[in-house]
């Protein structure tokens, strides 16, 4: 399979040549050569490289799934200075909100009429809680809706209850996946650099820990997602660090389903004031780029609750295969000052996928094709 | 081909819908008083007719969109005549004529507490015993000469209750019988009639008498022919009030199909080997467009325009200009069915801007250190070329320093039709007060089949190219744009910028071209591919196929700041405007909003260096002090 002759020619042109022979022949790029490209300023010959690992991956194919959002409470003990959503037990002026479980089930089973076929959990690092408040919500959720995938918790979360409860990692994540987990996102790994951790939350899980959790969870069986808050204090360098503990990770574990990067917000939180968010370059690059660092990652998954729809199509071309899904009920970037609908129609989603020349598939949380939309609905 | 057979009423409010139908070869115009008209209609005797709005429920019929006799207040020929104050009327006289107007009085009369008996009377003898407690209603051209002590103009009494334009009549047609190509031969017949109003009110007045200039004033001012979102709206509350009073049985609304497909056969073409010769300069021909328009997949478009760019564009600058969007009228008798901006003349959000307003406006463009005015509004009916002049010439005055940059062709037509001017002399006069250049708004999709579709009312696709045409002549400079997602097909866009290609290589006078999607919000028309991934494609192809426009604008205002990026390394080398004020595009949903700092800053993100310019690109030294906010 080859690249055209016009894409040929602007990487050779900008002196990407090396990196392309490296990507068409199907060998790994290295660090330098992810540095160099997201240094290079060529986004459409860049693009075209990403896109062409894509369609060797995924053909036409553009998935997304039919998920609701969750998030039981938005107590925290943590301090992300990039967080607009969390609030601190007791604070008045804005005061947080903690679900019981019964409210929590009772969320989720409103939405099985829309035939979603996901849940997307994540709580905050609650100072009181007790244990079996989240044991017995999964399990609740489980009993109620057993077809119904659980997506929960990040390894933020993962760390703290270790911590607070006495726990190791596998036997908090053992208990999780008997009580009804059954996948992970990836939220939390912000960006490993210490340097950067230090700075914008030095009081959750290192990256380190980050690392071990997701490896503990792959080993016993349970996939996750990775992800990377990018656009704020960090430097390139430590973004191709961050890419690259992913890779070695996934070398070992192969348990990543999906890599999503995310663009940082900025407004209603501390860092906001000193960064505006990334650009929509940024966020293409990045995204390309990750395609072609990745290589042993299946999907890249441009959100489009972080990117906006017009935004998130567009990367269709730059290496994505994945859209997120329906999501209902996103209150995080919301509450980060996200402007974008707090849900999408599956109608407009086909529709964002057609017009970008590709065809939409519904997946379930483990990248089954659950249906391959060829021809619009009449 | 058996032509169609048309009846319609010979009031002079309709002519303008049909003078243009007298030598049609698809239509032939039959004509009636108004009841004859609906049972011409009901019988299948004719295919369509012009008919009073309240005859349309109960019969299946289809609507030609777009078109209407209609008027957004005091509209003469629709009125209640009397001795006292209709407050105390015990009975009225119904004009037998019109169901319409019927169904108007009883409503108009409700609202007011009014509770009369309604009797059936010509209107001649009704008038005669309209004394005392008894009104009448008098519509059609009767209307002109009524002479009471009360008279209550149902039109403008409509536009107080509801703050709509009242629609009194339009095409109807049997399901199945008018087909597209027919409307755009109606919104032909439509065009070519409001641009002969003039003459047509003096023609009546040779034939009945009365006042040629009362009859223009009545064609051009009174009476709106357009069908677009506020007329449609008016329309819907009339039959909706009308159905819950049980004047009339409820009905929903359907119209004829309008679009035109286009069925032209193209030659074989390879998309690489187009590809190619569009990267390497080579002119495109329409059918090598078309075929990369529908097939080429978007980064090869996009690398493509991004190797001409940089033949053109070779610095790395990306320019933009610090400017202020002042639209100085939202009155518009056009009624476009994209556009969520305008008002009718008498909606209570309708506004010309006050001079106060403007020196406002203009004071805050100089400090922020703007250079530019564009200054576009709506076709406002009451706004001749004076008007225009004394504008220009008091702004001129005021900021010398400010280029104004106003005024699309469809107002400089307008401007001319109202005032009776020619063309030349139009713009020679606008120019002599002030005028700089001119935007390339309104041309929308520059193909008559489509035009006629979106904007029945607008002026064609050969007459938006005239007046750029002139302007060109005159030494102005001007944008083009173009407005694609209304539905349209690839060879229609394409033909939009063969036209532009043409009249740049006559003229030299097109600065940049600019293209955006058509938005939908507070519009009724049913969007096209309106997404990110169809304006990169749009661009992408514009750049290759204009290849005598210097320059091409990315959008972020409508498309957002990583888009716009986007387009700037698939063929554009401008990011616009910083704008102080943008009103059009926002009230139909779109609301991305940067200064210049922010505009600076995805400039640079995306690997370029910013610069500033003025409207004819020419780049300005950084500027000193004054950032817009």
């Amino acid at each position: 399979m080859a690249i055209s002759s016009l894409a040929q020619r602007a990487l050779e042109r900008d002196g990407l040549g090396p990196i392309r022979d490296t990507v068409l022949s199907g060998e790994r790029i290295s660090d330098a050569d992810a540095l160099r490209l997201f240094e290079a300023t060529d986004l459409a010959a860049v693009g075209a490289l990403a896109n062409h690992v894509r369609e060797r991956r995924h053909g036409d194919l553009a998935f997304y799934n039919r998920n609701v959002h969750l998030n039981p409470t938005n107590v925290c003990v943590a301090s992300c200075k990039f967080c607009s959503f969390a609030r601190k037990e007791g604070e008045t002026a804005s005061p947080g909100y903690t679900m019981s479980v019964d409210e929590a089930v009772e969320k989720v089973l409103s939405r099985r009429p829309l035939g979603i076929t996901e849940v997307h959990m994540v709580a905050g690092l609650h100072p009181t809680l007790p244990w079996e408040y989240y044991t017995e919500l999964l399990r609740r959720i489980r009993a109620a809706w057993p077809e119904l995938t659980i997506k929960a918790f990040t390894a933020i979360e993962i760390h703290f209850w270790a911590e607070k409860y006495g726990k190791s990692y596998a036997q908090v994540l053992t208990e999780l996946r008997d009580a009804g987990l059954d996948t992970m996102p990836g939220g939390g790994a912000e960006i490993f650099a210490p340097r950067v951790r230090r700075k914008i939350c030095d009081d959750k899980a290192t990256a380190d820990q980050w690392i071990e959790i997701h490896r503990t969870a792959h080993r016993l069986g349970i996939k996750t997602n990775s992800t990377m808050l990018y656009g704020h204090i960090e430097q390139l360098e430590e973004r191709v660090d961050h890419l690259r503990r992913l890779r070695e990770l996934q070398d070992e574990t192969r348990g990543f389903q999906v890599f999503i990067p995310l663009a940082f917000h900025p407004e209603h939180n501390m860092i906001g004031k000193a960064f505006p968010k990334p650009t929509g370059y940024d966020a293409l690059r990045t995204l390309a780029v990750a395609r072609l660092y990745l290589d042993n990652f299946d999907h890249v998954k441009a959100y489009w609750v972080s990117l906006g729809e017009r935004l998130a199509q567009t990367a269709l071309a730059f290496g994505v295969d994945d859209l997120d899904g329906t999501v209902l009920e996103e209150r995080i970037y919301h509450m980060a000052g996200s402007t974008v609908p707090q849900a999408l129609s599956e109608k407009t989603l086909h529709e964002l996928i057609r017009a970008a020349g590709r065809v939409p598939a519904e997946r379930d949380s483990h990248y089954r094709i659950l249906k391959r939309f060829e021809t619009a609905a009449a | 081909m058996a032509k169609l057979r048309a009846a319609a009423v010979s009031f002079l409010n309709a002519w303008p819908l049909t003078a243009g139908l007298e030598r049609s070869d698809r239509i032939e115009l039959v004509l009636a008083e108004p009841s004859r008209c609906a049972a011409m209609l009901e019988a299948g005797e004719v295919d369509l007719a012009l008919v009073s709005v309240g005859g349309l429920p109960g019969g299946e019929y289809e609507i030609v969109p777009g078109i209407a006799i209609g008027a957004d207040g005091p509209v003469q020929t629709v009125v209640l005549a009397g001795e006292q104050s209709p407050a105390i009327w015990d009975e009225v006289f119904l004009d037998t004529a019109s169901r319409t107007s019927h169904v108007l009085t009883k409503l108009v009369l409700d609202e007011m507490g009014v509770h009369p008996k309604y009797t059936l009377l010509p209107a001649a003898e009704g008038l005669a015993r309209a004394k005392g407690t008894k009104g009448a209603l008098v519509i059609g051209d009767r209307g002109f000469d009524v002479r009471a002590n009360q008279v209550l103009d149902l039109g403008r009494e409509w536009n107080r209750l509801t703050g709509l334009p009242m629609i009194f009549a339009l095409w109807a047609a049997r399901p199945g019988r008018v087909g597209p190509e027919d409307v755009q031969e109606l919104s032909r017949a439509a065009q070519h009639g409001l641009g002969i109003r003039t003459e047509l009110a003096q023609r009546f007045a040779a034939e009945r008498g009365g006042d040629p200039e009362r009859y223009r004033r009545y064609l051009t001012q009174r009476i709106r022919y357009g069908l677009g979102p506020y007329e449609l709206q008016g329309l819907e509350v009339f039959l909706e009030r009308a159905a819950a009073k049980g004047f009339l049985p409820p009905m929903k609304l359907r119209f004829v199909d309008d679009v035109v497909r286009s069925h032209k056969p193209r030659r074989a073409v390879s998309v690489d080997a187009a590809l190619q010769k569009a990267a390497d300069g080579g002119r495109l021909d329409p059918d090598e467009a078309a075929e990369l328009d529908e097939k080429a997949p978007l980064l090869e478009l996009g690398l493509a325009a991004d190797a001409r760019r940089r033949a053109l564009h070779g610095d790395g600058v990306v320019t933009y200009i610090v400017s202020r969007n002042v639209n100085y009228t939202n009155v518009c008798t056009t009624a476009c069915h994209f556009c969520a901006f305008y008002r009718p003349r008498g909606h209570k959000e309708s506004y010309v801007l006050s001079r106060e307003e403007l020196a406002a406006k203009l004071d805050e463009t100089v400090r922020l250190g703007g250079v530019e005015i564009l200054m576009q509004g709506g076709l406002h009916p009451d706004l001749g070329i004076e008007w225009y002049e004394e504008l220009f010439r008091w702004m001129k005055r005021g900021w010398p320093t400010i280029n104004l940059h106003a005024l699309s062709p469809e107002e400089i037509w307008h401007i001319a039709r109202t005032s009776e001017l020619g063309l030349d002399e139009t713009i020679g006069r606008l120019v002599a007060a002030g005028l700089d250049s001119i935007p390339g708004g309104g041309a929308e999709i520059l193909h008559d089949a489509v035009r006629r579709r979106i904007a029945p009312l607008k002026c064609s696709t050969d007459e938006w190219l005239t007046v750029m045409r002139a302007a060109h002549r005159r030494g102005l400079r001007s944008t083009a744009t173009l407005m694609f997602g209304v539905g349209e097909e690839s060879a229609h866009r394409v033909e939009h910028l063969a036209r532009l290609r043409e009249l740049q290589d006559e003229t030299g006078g097109f600065t940049a071209f600019i293209c955006w999607p058509f938005q939908a919000a507070n519009t009724r028309l049913v969007p096209g591919d309106g997404s990110a991934h169809a304006y990169l494609r749009t661009n992408a192809l514009a750049r290759l196929f204009l290849d005598n426009v210097p320059n091409l604008q990315a959008s972020w205002v409508t498309m957002g700041g990583g888009v716009a990026q986007a387009a700037l390394h698939m063929g554009c080398n401008d990011f616009g405007q910083v704008m102080i004020e943008e009103n059009v595009v926002s009230a139909a949903g779109t609301s991305f909003a940067m200064d210049s700092d922010e505009v600076e800053r995805h400039i640079r993100d995306a690997g370029f260096s910013p610069a500033r310019r003025n409207m004819k690109y020419e780049r300005l030294a950084p500027a000193s002090a004054g950032v817009a906010g």
